[in-house]
């Protein structure tokens, strides 16, 4: 597994790699800009107990230091975490993220990039947007339940 | 072995039937009951090696003594079934602590995950995932000799995975099992005479040298049914008690917390996590992740199992 990476780009910084004992969550907090931390966490390809500890207290420190949470491009295996358990919600806002879609008619299967905002109203409805296969250019379908899938975006503070 | 028997209390008689029916291929008495209270009566006639418990009797009010009763007549192994469609009654079941197996199961009830429960219990050989497995199916295998192995072996079984046709979300959910069991079989399992943990709160990212009874043995396989990895310590400190009260831990759910949270992640992120436990011994963690279903047609919920391996 390879260790995270934090990569400044533009107003965010980009996560790669592990969420693990060796991730340093907390040090990202003094790299927030006027009070906003944006995480773009479309590199990350797995997250442990112990890096989901450390996302917790990150989360909750930055409560506590009024510091807003944006987090862009959340990798599905985040979205698994944060559907879990719920205190890795925090009080970050989603801004957009990876959801799984299966192609009806090749048989593909993706994980592809949802906007939450230009899509919030379909959202709340459970309705995933729809998306062209990339291989046959077919409808492809939401690879997931919904209600499951998108239960991280009902926390009060999203 | 040849006074085993299983009881059955489900209140549906075609249920009875298609369990007795599965059941009774073990060669063994299946005696079935309408009720609780029918089967407290059967279990004072014969000490069942497991028992079948329909979830609503289970949560039921007159369930605690029927738990009991099965304690005071020696039943170790308690099981429930549960379908998708009463998935939800899961967090109740894991909550009355009583429960040793929970198969979540669809429509007609799983007959190879009854049989091999219940074989396992009637042949006492609990142990080795093969019993999970089709035949034939290879098991790679390591032995963990240093802390620090565990990252690289996590991500071998990922690409391994991913190398053998499963998908990104099967690989994944390999890796974060494997990652959690091996960790919990490091840093948790090592215990002294007086059962005191030696590296529980020692930091998780330093390199500890794992020789003679602290290796760790990984094993895993694939059989196009499941992704099943296997860890297992020579200690066996981990108690069905611990077992059961880290699989009911709400506050994992809630708030991440807790003692016993790589346990509870590992069931969350599997279709089935095996306990097979000899005290003092060895303890194996199994888990199964289904590649057979996309996650439209999943269990809404993981089925569990722990065993303790009775001396003659």
């Amino acid at each position: 597994m390879s260790r995270l990476t934090v990569t400044p780009e533009g107003d965010a910084l980009v996560l790669s790699g592990s969420i693990d004992e060796t991730a340093d969550l907390m040090g990202l907090l003094g790299r927030a800009q006027g009070g906003l931390l944006v995480l773009d966490l479309a590199g990350i390809t797995f997250i442990n107990s112990l890096g989901v500890r450390d996302w917790i207290r990150m989360q909750s420190e930055a409560t506590r230091g009024n510091i807003a949470i944006e987090l862009r491009r959340v990798a599905e295996v985040l979205i698994h975490q944060l559907n879990m358990i719920i205190a890795t919600r925090g009080t970050a806002r989603v801004t957009s993220f990876f959801a799984p879609y299966a192609c009806d008619g090749c048989g593909r299967e993706d994980s592809l990039l949802v906007d939450a905002v230009a899509n919030a109203a379909g959202l709340a409805r459970l309705e995933p947007p729809a998306m062209t296969c990339p291989e046959c250019g077919g409808q492809m379908a939401f690879n997931d339940f919904p209600e499951r899938y998108f239960s991280f975006l009902s926390s009060p503070s999203t | 072995m040849g006074d085993a028997s299983i009881l059955i209390v489900h209140p549906d008689r075609k249920t009875q039937r298609t369990v007795q029916r599965i059941l009774g291929v073990t060669g063994h008495r299946v005696d079935m009951s309408d009720d609780l209270e029918q089967g407290i009566r059967l279990m004072q006639h014969n000490a069942p090696v497991l028992v079948v418990v329909d979830s609503t009797a289970a949560l039921s009010p007159h369930a605690d003594a029927f738990f009991r009763a099965a304690e005071s007549h020696g039943v170790t192994s308690i099981m429930t079934l549960i379908g998708a469609a009463a998935a939800d009654h899961v967090p109740k079941i894991l909550g009355l602590g009583a429960v040793t197996n929970l198969l979540v199961h669809p429509m007609p009830v799983l007959a190879e995950e009854l049989t091999v429960t219940a074989q396992k219990l009637i042949r006492r050989d609990i142990f080795g995932a093969e019993k999970y497995l089709l035949w034939g199916t290879e098991l790679n295998e390591r032995t963990i000799t240093r802390s620090t192995q565990r990252a690289h072996i996590v991500q071998e079984i990922s690409d391994a995975v991913r190398g053998r046709g499963q998908s990104a979300r099967v690989a994944s959910m390999a890796m974060l099992v494997a990652d959690e069991l091996i960790s919990n079989a490091v840093h948790n399992a090592a215990v002294d005479a007086n059962g005191t943990h030696l590296r529980k709160d020692m930091p998780r990212d330093i390199d500890i040298p794992l020789e003679g009874r602290d290796s760790v043995r990984l094993r895993w396989g694939c059989d196009a049914r499941y992704v099943a990895i296997e860890v297992s310590d020579q200690y066996g400190s981990l108690k069905r008690e611990t077992i059961l009260a880290s699989l009911s831990k709400q506050d994992v759910r809630d708030t991440g917390g807790g003692a016993g949270m790589g346990i509870s992640l590992a069931y969350r992120s599997c279709d089935h996590l095996v306990f097979n436990l000899a005290p003092g011994k060895r303890t194996e963690i199994i888990a199964l992740v289904d590649v057979r279903y996309p996650p439209t047609e999943r269990m809404p919920a993981s089925s569990y199992n722990v065993f303790v391996e009775k001396l003659s």
